[in-house]
């Protein structure tokens, strides 16, 4: 007799328009284990889980759950089949509180709000470990809350499969450790888990088997532990590749970009950069982590002009630049490029063609009142050449390409206009490992060229690789800059929740203040 | 059996022809329907209608006049709109521009009209109409830029702000109204269509009036403004990214106010072109070139020659319904109405359906455990 | 997000294009055989009309006309079906209504009727660019001595007969206060002539009754015409209601209220059959008669106004262009008798309304009237006087034009 499998997929094909996002894809779920789906961005892991909980509808193939041959229609069809999903973007009411939360959605819940239901949630959460506070408000709670959160709902509504899509992006390294142990908690009282994901180390760590989609294509699945990341990075490219990002060796030069005791507001008004100090030199790439919105985002406006700053001074090659236009500070060599969640917003006009993208920083350049496009066309075409954008022509609006085809256009315009600071976050955000490389190799290349680089990363791994320095944030403050070859992630994990601040390791220099800093140039020039 | 609506990437432009064809087709076999149950010939009705009655017209020419009329106001009007909208400024204020400019062009066509030359107080019509409509543009678009106020429900407020005021000046006698007709004991608006109006050019019988040579004019400098200006780039970066455009350095809020005042000053010059061709102001004066202005910009999808030819197309509908209404005695003017909401309405569905696909899935939910 | 936005903006101006679109379609299709043309030179006559409001309207001021025009046409064997091209609801905007002149004279009209007062400039224009066909024009002072005409009624004088309705029925109740309901008052010499023409008739047979009058300034504004109408009720404690506007709402209140009330243009005891007196109507087919008989006969349009015998048609109840509606069961005893001596004498043209002689009247003991006549000034309510005691009646000019005083006994509410 066949084993029975908590869920099985087979010959599952979904196709948007054009698209085929899954083809003739089969999946197996045991019960009681945790699967890893791994695959790049695009490979539509999360598309063949959302036909899963009811989000869409396969156009073929069948779903079978308890062996039984089943149709999941909507979210509600999945809870009553068991079936239950933690979303990369939360689906939490911000007023509300934990509890109600989870009781809106309760198959229990009347019309009236019954006093108990803060206590069944407290005994639901302590079953599984989980530390909640029923009553606290989802506007006030951490990420790592929020993501708890949504998993005892999952759990409270009777999930007995549950998928989490990319569940560690927005953790820290001990967050991480603490989730894991949950879905092995999990995992011994009989949940079946699949886990999204395309970090290759958590992969090896938390699974049992691991299932591997490419383009949209099922390819296999094997047991974790008769693998390794070379062989799933492999799978999941197709193709042998080299896991070793290079750090170049640059000379360092002087000084090009100093901060001095920033601060910053973000929009609501609160301190989002607390008294940061600190200096790029060029030929020098100074990595910034820190947990999802701890103040980069305001960082790297105030760097580019477009946020005014509360206090501190910040001054390039020795000269002011606090109170410049963003015109102004492009026209000093500072680019930005900040890729922002959706990958769309700032610094592209996605339903403009790539010309059109191309010349936006120099449109107004040139004489007379009609803008130059035949030069854009030229630059978008060299970009296109050189940094091998696929794109059906240089009139294509942005909006069509695929996400590394996307970020290349943007950094290839940046580094046309020959940059002395560039400043990037989350570039390689949704790419696929290749694209990823060459976004690193673009990066390089500009630092071999003496470029000064701020890189606002979310992947530790790749920044202890890529980055000379790395400093760490928290809570906008600086908990210090260490150096990328030495530290471990440990380490920065510590440094990212605030358990460790290293700003006053050393005694004789105030941290972030450049031994050769021309902050005195500036002060004489007053 | 559930329904799922989803975004289409792109639509074949035959595909576009043949929805809104059908749309169209659809909208007339509804109204025939409705002929029929009153004794009217479908056939003959619309053959009346899309001919706009010049078969067997002896003066056909004068309703070639009279569409262009309809015509002029509103591609400007759609045009000044679709300036705006490619901001994403909505700017749903049409109406109240119109009107403004309407007062200020003939406020100066009474005050200049017998003491300066004839095309002089055409162009100051203009220059009147256009600033005035193009300030009330700027003040929503200020409040905007300075407080984050909705310009939507600040334009929408400001039309009927702009319409009371027009009938307050329509009806309120008094030395100081120069609108109103003096000799007319009833308070009504005088017309100064013997001191100035927009010249024509015959051709043999007919008569083409210069606003539509202007109107052509017009469209092209607005064509190349879009598309060939920086500053036209700049209202396309602006609306397709707010942040992008702060972020390559441009002054947002200049362009936002500039572009605004520009929309709004070429509804203030359809509004003298209006005036300064039919000589009188009156309540009705838009003939809600404001609102339809917003369909046609809508259509055309903010293009140039688009909304030249949509506009084209809904002239010929609101010319032709009134035309074939009147030679049929049992369908009046609602009729004529209806047909064309129920046409925009159709075609604006079909419109739907070439941005989005209905997908229907029909597999029952089966229940399990 | 903004995608809405605009889908909402063109949600609201289809809402808004929709809502003005939603209205009754009229289900007047006649039930008549389309008769092809019968040879007769009659069967190329076409007559084009001009209108303000729908012609497929039930009641008002375009049903009127629409119901003259096609009664006309079917009295001289004209086919409306075939013969009559209406654009309607043309507002009072000289484009439009050139452009409604254009269409009509397209579709080969022989005569043009534009029956709303400010279609007047565009009519006198285009009947300068087209001396071919022939312009009328109703409630206007505007002319030719060709080819454009002016046409008006002495509605004043219908009033006067429903005043005289509503002054026995005074008498009857014992409550001299009549109220009155007025799209307008002196600013418009058609509805202070019909204030004065109503109140002179009340008084002449209840000379201790006041008439109040309360002014809507629309021509047509029902919520209003039903609140004044109540508010001359309970604050002027008004037994008799009549009116000068659009619908049937002051008598709609008047029954609610337990009075009495008298209309205008329609019979409207079916709107309110227990406080209905009499309602002051027009007969517009007269006129449209006389009209399209001197068009087909004249030989030209330039001999129009001369064949008219004039350029300003102006008649009222000798003609019959003006009448009263059917006396409904609530009128006080012996109405019918009073009113058909009046309307006798003015009919002959021996006496009219605006005169320095005021009348008053005798029941015989078979149930006739007879009236008798007395020199007495006609006097404005601040006391100016007008017309001397025993003078003739004022101009016709100023009964149409430059009327802008009230007559003694009317009071403004």
């Amino acid at each position: 007799m066949a084993e029975e499998y908590a869920v099985e997929l087979r010959g599952i094909t979904k196709t948007f328009g054009p698209v085929v996002a899954n083809h003739n894809v089969n999946l197996n779920l045991r019960k009681g284990e945790i699967l890893s789906l791994l695959g790049e961005n695009g490979s539509g892991k999360t598309t063949l889980m959302n036909m899963l909980s009811g989000i869409y509808t396969p156009d073929s193939g069948t779903i079978l759950v308890d062996g039984k041959p089943v149709t999941i229609s909507s979210p509600q069809d999945a809870k009553r089949l068991g079936i239950g999903m933690v979303h990369q973007h939360f689906k939490l009411v911000d007023v509300f509180s934990a509890a109600d939360n989870i009781w809106m959605g309760a198959q229990e819940a009347g019309f009236v709000l019954k006093k108990d239901r803060y206590q069944k949630i407290e005994e639901m959460a302590k079953k599984f470990g989980f530390d909640l506070d029923p009553h606290k408000q989802v506007c006030n709670m951490a990420v790592s809350e929020k993501q708890t959160l949504e998993i005892i709902k999952v759990l409270y509504y009777g999930a007995k499969v549950i998928i989490l899509d990319e569940p560690t992006a927005v953790l820290t390294v001990q967050e991480i450790d603490k989730l894991f142990g949950v879905l092995r908690r999990m995992k011994e009282q009989g949940h079946s888990i699949i886990i999204i994901t395309h970090k290759l180390n958590e992969v090896m760590d938390i699974s049992d088997r691991v299932a591997i989609l490419r383009k949209g294509e099922y390819i296999t699945t094997v047991d974790t532990k008769d693998t390794n990341e070379q062989e799933l990075t492999e799978w999941m490219v197709g193709h042998k590749i080299d896991l070793n990002i290079e750090r170049p060796k640059v000379e360092k030069l002087s000084p090009l970009l100093e901060i001095r005791d920033l601060t910053i507001r973000s929009d609501e008004g609160n301190v989002a950069i607390d008294h940061v100090s600190f200096y790029i030199r060029g030929g020098e790439m100074l990595g910034v982590a820190g947990i999802a919105g701890c103040g980069q985002k305001e960082l790297c406006e105030a760097i580019a002009g477009l946020r005014p700053i509360e206090s501190g001074k910040m001054i390039h090659k020795g000269e002011n630049i606090v109170g410049l236009s963003p015109k102004e500070i492009l026209a000093k060599g500072i680019s930005m490029s900040f890729i922002p969640e959706d990958r769309l917003g700032m610094g592209l006009a996605p339903s403009m063609s790539i010309t059109d993208n191309m010349i936006l920083k120099n449109y107004n350049d040139t004489k007379g009142p009609f803008v130059d496009r035949k030069a854009g066309r030229e630059d978008a075409q060299r970009v296109i050449d050189e940094l091998g954008v696929v794109t059906p022509s240089t009139e294509t609006p942005v909006r069509r390409l695929s996400g590394g085809n996307v970020q290349k256009v943007l950094l290839g315009r940046e580094i046309k206009a020959g940059p002395n600071v560039i400043v990037t976050a989350y570039p390689v955000r949704g790419l696929d490992i290749n694209s990823s490389y060459a976004i690193y190799n673009i990066l390089n290349q500009q630092k071999k060229s003496g470029v000064g680089i701020l890189f606002v990363g979310e992947d530790l791994d790749v920044m202890m690789a890529l980055c000379d320095k790395i400093l760490v944030l928290c809570h906008g403050k600086v908990m210090g800059v260490v150096h990328a070859h030495k530290t471990t992630k440990e380490e920065l994990g510590l440094m990212m929740t605030g358990s460790l601040d290293l700003t006053h390791k050393y005694a004789d220099k105030p941290a972030g203040y450049a031994a050769d800093s021309l902050f005195d140039q500036e002060e004489e020039g007053k | 059996m559930r329904i799922h609506v989803v975004k289409r990437e792109d639509c074949p432009l035959w595909k576009k022809i043949l929805l809104y064809v059908g749309a169209v087709a659809l909208a007339l076999v509804l109204g025939g329907l409705v002929l029929l149950a009153m004794g009217v010939n479908p056939l003959e009705y619309y053959s009346k209608m899309f001919t706009m009655g010049m078969i067997g017209n002896k003066i056909a020419y004068k309703a070639v006049e009279n569409y262009l009329k309809i015509l002029v106001p509103l591609i400007l009007t759609a045009l000044g709109l679709s300036l705006a909208f490619k901001m994403r400024f909505w700017n749903i204020g049409g109406e109240g521009q119109f009107i403004v400019g309407a007062i200020a062009a003939t406020a100066v066509a009474f005050l200049t009209g017998e003491a300066l030359p004839q095309p002089l107080v055409l162009v100051l019509m203009c220059v009147a109409a256009m600033a005035a409509a193009g300030l009330l543009g700027v003040f929503v678009a200020a409040l905007k830029v300075r407080f984050g106020t909705n310009e939507t429900l600040l334009t929408l407020m400001l039309n009927y702000i702009a319409l009371y005021v027009l009938t307050f000046l329509g009806e309120t006698k008094g030395d100081w109204n120069f609108f109103l007709n003096p000799q007319s004991a009833r308070p009504t608006f005088g017309s100064f269509a013997s001191l100035v109006s927009f010249p024509k050019i015959m051709l043999g019988k007919f008569g083409l009036n210069i606003c539509v040579l202007l109107t052509i004019v017009i469209g092209v400098l607005v064509y190349v403004y879009l598309k060939r200006t920086k500053q036209g780039y700049e209202i396309a970066v602006v609306g397709d990214s707010m942040g992008t455009a702060r972020y390559a350095g441009m002054k947002v809020n200049t362009i936002v106010l500039r572009t605004v005042f520009f929309s709004a000053c070429l509804i203030g010059l359809a509004a003298a072109f209006k005036v300064g061709t039919a000589g009188i102001l009156s309540t009705s004066i838009t003939d809600d070139v404001g609102w339809t202005g917003i369909i046609v910009a809508w259509l055309a999808q903010l293009n140039t020659v688009g909304i030249f030819l949509v506009s084209a197309l809904i002239g010929v509908l609101q010319f032709g319904s009134t035309a074939a209404a009147a030679t049929f005695s049992a369908v009046d003017s609602s009729f004529a109405d209806m047909l064309q909401g129920v046409i925009l309405f159709l075609v604006l569905a079909a419109d739907f359906f070439t941005r989005f696909r209905v997908v229907i899935t029909k597999k029952e939910v089966e229940r399990h455990g | 997000m903004k995608k809405r936005i605009l889908a909402l903006a063109l949600a609201g101006v289809m809402a808004l294009g929709l809502a003005a679109c939603s209205s009754k379609t009229g289900s007047t299709t006649d039930d008549k055989t389309q008769n092809s043309a019968t040879g007769t030179s009659d069967s190329d006559f076409k007559v084009g009309a001009i209108y303000i409001n729908k012609k497929s309207d039930t009641a008002g001021y375009t049903y009127a006309h629409n119901k003259g025009i096609t009664t006309a046409m079917e009295e001289l064997g004209l086919d409306p079906e075939t013969q009559l091209v209406i654009v309607d609801e043309v507002p009072e905007e000289d484009d439009k209504v050139a452009a409604a002149v254009d269409n009509l004279v397209g579709e080969g009209c022989d005569i043009i009727f534009g029956i709303s007062f400010g279609y007047l400039n565009a009519m006198e224009a285009k009947a300068a660019e087209y001396p071919e066909v022939i312009f009328s024009h109703a409630t206007g002072y505007l002319s030719n001595d060709t080819n454009f005409n002016n046409y008006f009624g002495r509605i004043y004088q219908a009033r006067y007969l429903t005043g005289v309705a509503a002054g026995l029925k005074s008498l009857e109740t014992g409550n001299n206060n009549v109220g009155y309901v007025s799209a307008y008052g002196t600013e418009y010499a058609e509805t202070c002539s019909g204030i004065n023409g109503f109140t002179l008739g009340v008084q002449s047979v209840n000379p201790n009754a006041t008439v109040y009058v309360k002014e809507l300034g629309a021509w047509s504004d029902e919520q209003n015409e039903y609140a004044f109408a109540e508010e001359l009720i309970n604050s002027y404690n008004c037994g008799v209601i009549a009116q000068h506007c659009d619908s049937a709402q002051p008598q709609i209140a008047a029954e609610k209220a337990g009075v009495f009330g008298c209309g205008y243009n329609s019979d409207m005891t079916v709107d309110a059959p227990k406080a209905h007196l009499t309602a002051a109507v027009w007969n517009w087919d007269v006129y449209y008669k006389t009209a399209m008989e001197t068009a087909m006969t004249c030989g030209g349009a330039e001999n129009f106004v001369s064949a008219m015998g004039g350029s300003a048609y102006y008649e009222g109840l000798t003609k019959g262009l003006v009448g009263v509606s059917p006396l409904s069961d609530n009128c006080a005893p012996n109405t019918q008798a009073y009113l058909d001596a009046v309307k006798e004498l003015i009919a002959s043209g021996e006496w009219d309304v605006f005169s320095g002689v005021k009348l008053s009247y005798t029941l015989n003991d078979d149930g006739t009237v007879s009236i008798t006549k007395t020199d007495a000034a006609l006097k404005t309510n601040d006391g100016k006087e007008i017309v001397p005691a025993g003078g003739k009646s004022v101009e016709d000019s100023v009964i149409t034009g430059t009327m802008n005083y009230f007559v003694e006994g009317v009071k403004v509410g």
